[in-house]
């Protein structure tokens, strides 16, 4: 692909200019090692300077840089140019969150809902400093490392269509996150997060369609962990109507 | 002419927004939810996705192979003389695993029927209103087969 | 820290199609996996019908067998049961993906486990068709 150039065709959204969104193409010069990001980085550079968009580390641990790639959710620093047999390469912002300039998405809906499920260590009582720290194994930490390497990127969010058609839905990642303390020995703080998960529009608004777990990049499985709830929470609640004394948190 | 300050500058001055539209402060697209009452945390999703679950196995594990022998194996002769004769069926019902079993036979699969359903109504037609009604109608669907399941098992 | 001020600046809130699901191949595969559940119910509406008319006598038992021997039903039958081996297929491999089943503490891959469930419904089709049809 040395010598070429590719054609991008952008989504642009400009409030102060006009009310609808619209596309700008670009011809952008092409090399094999080249990903999306560069490319708009090229257009920014040189080509059309009021392009708006995130991006950060360019090596896929930020999750700053989710776009629409050819109507996908990906990240851009992590999307090869070469990966793609027809021109133009289509990018747009983020599915299913509101646009505020070009690529750029508004992200509070999904900050706040991140917040509702604590995504913390919550104990009852806290050891005092003297004691010393809380000791994990290593099996202990296998039990929800794969939650924990979220990036908090929300390409799970645009892939999920039940987000799509219900913005009140929790969505992928904030429930893999709550999974991720659930299953955190450390952690005494599953009843807090079960309120909210339990709501009309916590885990039970999931159909497993499990396009999440597939657009995420770093294999988070999100699905896995809506449904592994689901499980959990559907045999506490079948223990407690048969045998309705003690029972854990 | 004195250039304003930029702390008197707002984003209002400098952008033409006319044709804006103001985004209500909060959550732009999720409605601000009070905690749960206690109301909610009696809901019974739980059970029915259990039931759900359930009937999926029961769908999945034995369903087949009773279409094939009544919709199909039947029909195309491949069933001993008997194997459906009135005499031979009317005595495998009267035994009560039986009848439990072709309760559960008929009841799980409704429910699991009823619960994917309802949400495909919503997700894959579209249809935004009515969900508690969707869900009242699709459950209270599979609880009435349920009944009448019991109803005629009883009577046989 | 929430700031004090409201947020004020305009968006575009795209609207979602109503035939997002028939967008893409993955979405297409999901909306008929979900319509099985149809054919499930539909079974189950056909086997109530088989026992009232069980319950009713023989006469009314042998008017159903008449209509269960119609090219309709059988064809339709047929369909049903596509709709529940496809059905099967994927809950088996959704089952696999959501419980992690360990032997000797290591990972059982999750191909081995739908095998492993398509074999116990192999093995349990065979046990009702024995007691269906032979006992």
């Amino acid at each position: 692909m040395s010598g070429k150039s590719v054609a991008l065709r952008v989504g642009r959204y400009r409030p102060e200019h006009a009310a609808e969104p619209y596309f700008d193409e670009y011809d952008v010069p092409a090399s094999d090692d080249m990903v999306v990001l560069d490319a708009l980085n090229y257009v920014k550079d040189h080509v059309d300077g009021s392009l708006a968009y995130r991006w950060s580390c360019r090596m896929g641990v930020c999750g700053s840089c989710g776009m629409m790639v050819n109507g996908v959710p990906r990240l851009t620093c992590s999307t090869f140019l070469r990966e793609f047999r027809s021109e133009p390469i289509v990018v747009e912002p983020l599915r299913y969150f509101p646009v505020i300039r070009d690529l750029v998405v508004d992200m509070t809906d999904f900050l706040e809902k991140l917040r509702m499920v604590k995504p913390w260590i919550i104990r009852g009582e806290d050891k005092p400093v003297e004691e010393g720290e809380y000791l994990q194994t290593p099996d202990e930490v296998d039990r929800y490392k794969q939650f924990s390497m979220c990036i908090n990127c929300m390409l799970c969010f645009s892939a999920c269509p039940v987000y799509g058609q219900d913005p009140d839905f929790l969505g992928p990642a904030v429930i893999a996150l709550a999974h991720r303390y659930n299953l955190d020995s450390r952690d005494q703080g599953r009843a807090e997060r079960q309120k909210v998960l339990e709501l009309n529009n916590g885990i039970w608004d999931c159909t497993f369609v499990g396009e999440c777990t597939v657009v995420c990049p770093k294999d988070v499985d999100p699905a896995a962990a809506i449904q592994r709830s689901k499980v959990s929470t559907a045999t506490a609640t079948l223990r407690s109507v048969v045998w309705p004394f003690g029972g854990r948190e | 002419m004195v250039p304003p300050r930029l702390d008197e500058l707002s984003l209002g001055d400098i952008l033409d927004t006319s044709d804006a539209r103001e985004v209500k402060p909060g959550i732009p697209r999720a409605r601000r939810r009070r905690g749960p009452g206690l109301r909610e945390l009696l809901r019974p999703e739980p059970m029915f996705w259990g039931l759900f679950s359930a009937g999926g196995f029961v769908a999945a594990l034995l369903v087949p192979v009773h279409v094939a022998i009544l919709g199909i194996a039947f029909a195309a002769g491949w069933l001993p003389q008997d194997a459906l004769s009135y005499d031979r069926v009317v005595d495998l019902v009267r035994d009560p695993i039986v009848k439990l079993y072709l309760l559960g036979l008929v009841s799980l699969p409704l429910f699991h029927w009823a619960h994917r359903f309802r949400f495909a109504v919503h997700h894959q037609l579209g249809i935004r209103g009515g969900r508690r009604l969707m869900g009242l109608a699709c459950y209270g669907t599979a609880l009435a087969g349920t009944a009448l399941t019991a109803f005629v098992l009883l009577r046989t | 820290m929430k700031s004090e001020a409201p947020r004020r600046y305009p968006v575009y809130v795209p609207k979602v199609p109503r035939t997002w699901w028939l967008r893409s191949a993955p979405f297409l595969r999901f909306a008929a996996r979900e319509l099985t559940a149809v054919f499930a119910a539909a079974f189950s509406v056909i086997l109530l019908l088989f026992l009232s008319a069980l319950s009713e006598g023989r006469d009314a038992y042998a008017g159903f067998l008449r209509w269960l021997r119609l090219p309709g039903i059988v064809a339709f039958s047929a369909i049903i049961l596509a709709a529940m081996l496809y059905h099967a297929v994927t809950w088996f491999r959704l089952t696999a993906h959501i419980q992690e089943i360990r032997l000797g503490g290591r990972l059982v891959p999750r191909g081995i486990v739908v095998a492993a469930l398509i074999v116990v419904w192999m093995v349990v089709s065979v046990m009702v068709a024995y007691l269906h049809v032979w006992f």
